[in-house]
């Protein structure tokens, strides 16, 4: 770890327009929680799933996820300032690490705090039900991170595949296939926040809780080592 | 140019073969028209590498594979009625169109604005005003022919299949006029994502998440008013996605079928719609216009 790294990330991230971005879908987020529970007039009991879980869990964390985990890395090797980093005498993979860590803290504290805000909002007797939504977003949110993170390692659009992978595969494919469970991050989330609180079970699907565990893991380690691969990798390359 | 004089001469110029331009000067029209097929053909990859060809072509294959599919079916099972409703064919195949949106705006809005070339097409005769005008109207034809184009095959299908002509000419024509505002609005917001943002990357991603999530706040909220008998938020609501928004003018005014829960159902409401939409356009093309202006004084 390796905390100017983690600084310099942070600054990138909130220093630029990028901010009211990341910032816009989390305030939407309350927003529909605070809208919902006024148009429905205290009585939310239907619109916790659909607001929370669909709305939540399902778009607007992947989507922090996704917007803060290409900022973090990104538009460094997009202009080729990165060189100037990756040639100090630190190892590459605590630069990934360094890098990795901002955005999970930012994916988690916007991400999973906003839900567990929507939650008490819209169910303030039951604030159990809201923290287990909140914990599930955030190992959820860790592993969206660490997806993602390989997915821009992979591929030079990391935005694009990221956000095929999160509206097709995941939104598209898996609500149809219900075999791609075992690969939805989401589902993963889901599994554990419905661990949690027994108000939550529907919403759990047919995953076995330690399988969700043990997969987000994998998917946080392979996400740090295919990050710090392609950075002591790292060629320079043109624009487009 | 100053001829060279009769006189002692210390030096020669000699005559090696350049010549002026002495064919015809076509003007500012010309250049706009260019810039507009130039821009036009980029938005489909047609000009530029291999590469960005993929992209948009793969997504109108997957938007016009569906209408195949359905003509197909049409025609062997004799379906001529009912079957095909060209107004919710776009709203049904909204990812692909959203996808395409963001993906291919940065193409016009981003590149040129990034690379620093703006300043050498500002240069020229043509304004400012005129070449944002311009890289709207490619951006907004080739999204109309993206969406307008499978909803042809359709019609020109259910022809074939020897349906009912007059009534599937104007269900037709209802759902163009429909596709024409569409296209207008999702040109002017994603050109204008395009333009303030630079970066290819955060452009498509603030596009797509600002046009599904605004559709998906739309359908939440309006099951949430529609369960609670709360109409008019549901309405007012619609308002806010331009997907919702085109699809209730192309309902009420036009006599379409709505895809929303909440589709407008009298005709102020209609007309309310269709004011925010043309108010979209009208103020996003205004502020697309300044920004080049502005990029125009530096």
């Amino acid at each position: 770890m390796n905390a100017t790294i983690s600084r310099l990330a942070l600054q990138s991230l909130f220093g630029q327009k990028r901010w009211w971005v990341l910032i816009a879908l989390p305030l939407l987020q309350i927003g529909l929680a605070v809208l919902v529970r006024v148009l429905s007039g205290g009585e939310t009991g239907g619109a916790f799933e659909p607001v929370l879980v669909v709305f939540g869990l399902g778009l607007v964390l992947p989507l922090v996820a996704l917007l803060v985990t290409t900022g973090v890395l990104g538009p460094e090797i997009d202009d080729g300032s990165i060189v100037y980093l990756l040639s100090k005498p630190i190892s590459r993979y605590v630069v990934a690490l360094s890098k990795l860590l901002v955005a999970v803290v930012v994916t988690v504290v916007l991400g999973a705090g906003s839900l567990v805000v929507a939650g008490l909002i819209l169910e303030p007797s039951e604030p159990g039900q809201a923290l287990a939504v909140g914990i599930g977003a955030a190992v959820a949110g860790t592993a969206y991170c660490a997806a993602f993170v390989m997915l821009s390692a992979i591929s030079r659009h990391g935005m694009v595949v990221g956000l095929i992978y999160v509206l097709v595969f995941e939104g598209l494919l898996a609500s149809w296939l219900a075999g791609l469970r075992y690969l939805s991050v989401s589902a993963f989330g889901r599994r554990i926040a419905g661990s949690l609180d027994s108000a939550l079970e529907p919403i759990a699907g047919n995953l076995p809780l330690g399988y969700a565990w043990i997969a987000s893991l994998v998917v946080l380690a392979a996400g740090c080592y295919v990050a710090g691969r392609r950075l002591s990798r790292f060629q320079l390359r043109g624009d487009e | 140019m100053a001829q060279p004089t009769e006189g002692p001469r210390s030096g020669v110029i000699h005559d090696i073969g350049y010549r002026p331009y002495t064919g015809p000067r076509l003007g500012t029209g010309a250049a706009a028209r260019s810039l507009f097929v130039t821009g036009l053909l980029n938005a489909y990859g047609i000009g530029r590498s291999g590469r960005a060809k993929g992209l948009p072509m793969t997504l109108l294959a997957m938007m016009l594979v569906p209408a195949a599919i359905m003509v197909a079916v049409m025609v062997t099972l004799g379906l001529t009625e009912g079957f095909l409703d060209y107004g919710s064919y776009p709203v049904t195949l909204m990812l692909v169109i959203v996808i395409f949106v963001a993906a291919q705006a940065p193409v016009l809005f981003s590149r040129d604005l990034r690379s620093g070339a703006i300043s050498l097409y500002l240069a020229r005769p043509l304004p400012a005003t005129s070449y944002a005008l311009v890289r709207w109207a490619s951006l907004f034809v080739a999204i109309l022919v993206f969406i307008g184009l499978p909803v042809t095959v359709l019609y020109v299908g259910a022809l074939t299949a020897e349906a009912d002509v007059s009534e599937h000419t104007g269900d037709y024509l209802a759902a163009m006029v429909g596709i024409v505002l569409l296209s207008a609005v999702l040109a002017t917001l994603s050109g204008l994502v395009a333009a303030h943002t630079r970066r290819r990357g955060l452009a498509v991603g603030v596009t797509i998440i600002a046009l599904l999530v605004s559709t998906g706040v739309v359908s939440a909220v309006q099951a949430i008013t529609s369960q609670q008998g709360n109409e008019t938020a549901g309405l007012v609501v619609g308002l806010l996605s331009p997907f919702s928004l085109v699809d209730g003018v192309q309902a009420e005014l036009l006599g379409g079928q709505s895809s929303f829960m909440v589709p407008p159902d009298t005709t102020g409401w209609g007309l309310l719609y269709l004011v925010v939409c043309l108010a979209v356009v009208a103020a996003g093309l205004w502020l697309l216009v300044r920004y080049y202006r502005k990029q125009a004084g530096r």
